[in-house]
């Protein structure tokens, strides 16, 4: 076959899809190196690959009370926020999919316009307000504020999910005699739930990675983790690198646990559109 | 089979009355502030109306927070694209079907990252002296120092590979993966003709993607608007202000330096009119 013969062309664009691939991964792979490493072994002038590793960036890191602070708060801000997020969007999801009425393309627009709101927009006056109400600095102002992400990208993200079930299964069951919100239940939900779970970790990756929403509505109780993290540096380079390499790789690993699911659902939904 | 149901107005109408009240209080309240003449370290304000805005026209600071704004969105946007269209032609092209699933996975692991972590990993890869990215550059020159994040002509174009690297990567697994929804026999059709692959590409392949490469450009000039985690971390708006976009500007004003939140919220509001007429627009166009 011709287009397999060796050519020159062929070769550089081989070599250049390896080195993306290497720049993809290596920075975050010496980064996690770097964590392992004692200060003497990272501030050298030729970069060290071969030393003695460490757990002592580690330790120092979950053993602080600050970041194991942060990490609660994430979790449970952005694990309420999401909660909500399912809660309230994949209903939603599924009227806008099923239900076409005339505003169906409105709702659409106005769930994804939500997104061209700059951050900052929205977080300062919420931060007057929170302080006006009490809450600034507190988990439930920063759930409240991360439930209005989450829910419009579940959303935006599920109504193709649901728009992607055969209709003819649904409409065998209404036959068989379900009520409408028993197919949503029965129906609807596990044959959608791959996709929809793509959905939601999509939007748990979201509010875990945020920000400057976090950064503007907390003080000191309710630091999420990667405020935590940065602050971390702001102490600037007393800081043992070591520690820091620690604590972006404690940040970074939860979103990498989605990584197989992501990728999956990415698939899932060009499948989609070949069909 | 469908019967009239009460699902649509149960399902939907919370969830949107939500929605509504989340997205309209901040938004109406932001304009509210930017109207008053608020400071973080004064509980009493009064009315000032337009005053915050005429006074953002002549300071210049912000006219050049505008300017690396948009030159921020300029940059990122295109490198992003000419990296995602160019790898991703180059994994339909050379990759087999086992090679192509690894990198997509390669590819997705930066855009995973929180902005915070990847911002972190660029800045220590970045350092002059201990820097993993400047070592290359050490080694050739025999140690010259080069210090990319502290120059103002490269700050921002450092900042912005990081942004490239996380969204140009993932965006090349999806010109990848539309690439592969392609229907075979016009690919087949120009290679009887003997057109050379990168003929077939830029006159065939991606012409026929057309409307999902600009809505994939669509949402990266979104995504752009968010810079601020990078450059918080990477730079601070610094050297000097050659990195200070203008929710990096809000911010300061707004807190570090002098806690003027009206000041900062008028910024903001303004912001938020030029991308929500900007971006509405577009829209519009994407789907027409």
């Amino acid at each position: 076959m011709k287009q397999y013969r060796l050519r020159p062309g062929r070769l550089i664009a081989k070599a250049v899809l390896a080195l993306a691939g290497f720049l993809a991964v290596f920075p975050l792979f010496w980064t996690a190196l770097n964590a392992l490493k004692n200060n003497v072994d990272i501030i050298t002038r030729v970069p060290k690959v071969i030393f003695t590793p460490t757990l002592a960036n580690i330790s120092y890191i979950l053993g602080r009370d600050s970041v194991l602070t942060g990490l609660y708060n994430s979790a449970v801000a952005c694990g309420a926020a999401v909660l909500i997020g399912i809660v309230l969007g994949l209903p939603a999801a599924y009227a806008v999919a099923r239900y076409p009425n005339r505003f169906a393309g409105d709702i659409q627009f106005f769930v994804l316009s939500l997104r061209f709101l700059p951050p900052v927009a929205v977080a300062i006056p919420l931060m007057v307000i929170w302080l006006q109400v009490g809450l600034y600095d507190t988990l439930p102002a920063l759930i409240v504020t991360y439930s209005l992400l989450t829910i419009s990208v579940i959303m935006w993200l599920a109504i193709p999910a649901f728009q992607g079930v055969p209709k003819e299964i649904e409409e065998a069951a209404f036959v068989d005699g379900y009520g409408a919100y028993s197919v949503f239940w029965r129906i609807a939900l596990p044959v959608a739930a791959r996709s929809l779970i793509g959905a939601i970790a999509f939007s748990f990756v979201l509010v875990w990675n945020e920000f400057l929403i976090a950064l503007m509505l907390s003080s000191s109780n309710a630091k999420t983790l990667p405020i935590v993290a940065s602050e971390l540096s702001q102490q600037g380079m007393n800081v043992p690198w070591g520690i820091l390499n620690a604590s972006v790789v404690l940040l970074s690993l939860p979103p990498l646990l989605f990584l197989s699911v992501l990728s999956g659902f990415l698939n899932s939904v060009f499948r989609q559109k070949k069909s | 089979m469908r019967r009239r149901s009460s699902l649509p107005v149960t399902f939907l109408v919370p969830t949107l009355a939500i929605l509504l009240v989340l997205s309209m209080v901040p938004t109406l309240y932001a304009i509210v502030i930017a109207l008053q003449n608020r400071e973080l370290s004064a509980p009493g304000y009064s009315w000032v109306w337009f005053s915050n805005f005429a006074d953002l026209f002549t300071d210049r600071r912000f006219l050049n927070a505008v300017w690396v704004s948009v030159k921020w969105e300029i940059v990122t946007v295109i490198a992003t694209m000419v990296v995602a269209v160019g790898l991703g032609v180059l994994m339909f092209e050379v990759a087999s079907p086992r090679l192509r699933n690894f990198y997509c996975l390669l590819f997705i692991i930066p855009v995973l990252l929180p902005r915070v972590s990847a911002a972190f990993v660029w800045k220590f890869a970045y350092h002059p002296l201990y820097g993993i990215a400047t070592y290359p550059y050490r080694l050739i020159t025999g140690g010259l120092i080069f210090d990319p994040l502290s120059k103002p002509g490269t700050a921002l174009f450092a900042v912005a590979s990081v942004d490239v690297w996380q969204w140009g990567l993932f965006f090349a697994v999806i010109v990848l993966k539309l690439l592969e929804t392609l229907p075979p026999q016009p690919i087949e059709a120009a290679r009887l003709d003997q057109a050379k692959r990168w003929q077939i590409h830029a006159y065939v392949t991606l012409p026929m993607l057309k409307a999902p490469l600009i809505s994939l450009m669509f949402v990266k000039m979104i995504e752009s608007l968010r810079s601020f985690d990078l450059i918080y971390v990477m730079t601070r708006g610094g050297p000097g202000v050659a990195t200070e976009t203008l929710d990096m500007y809000a911010f300061s004003q707004g807190f570090i330096e002098s806690g003027k939140v009206s000041y900062a919220s008028a910024m903001a509001v303004l912001m938020m009119i030029a991308t929500v007429i900007t971006f509405t627009m577009l829209w519009k166009r994407v789907q027409a």
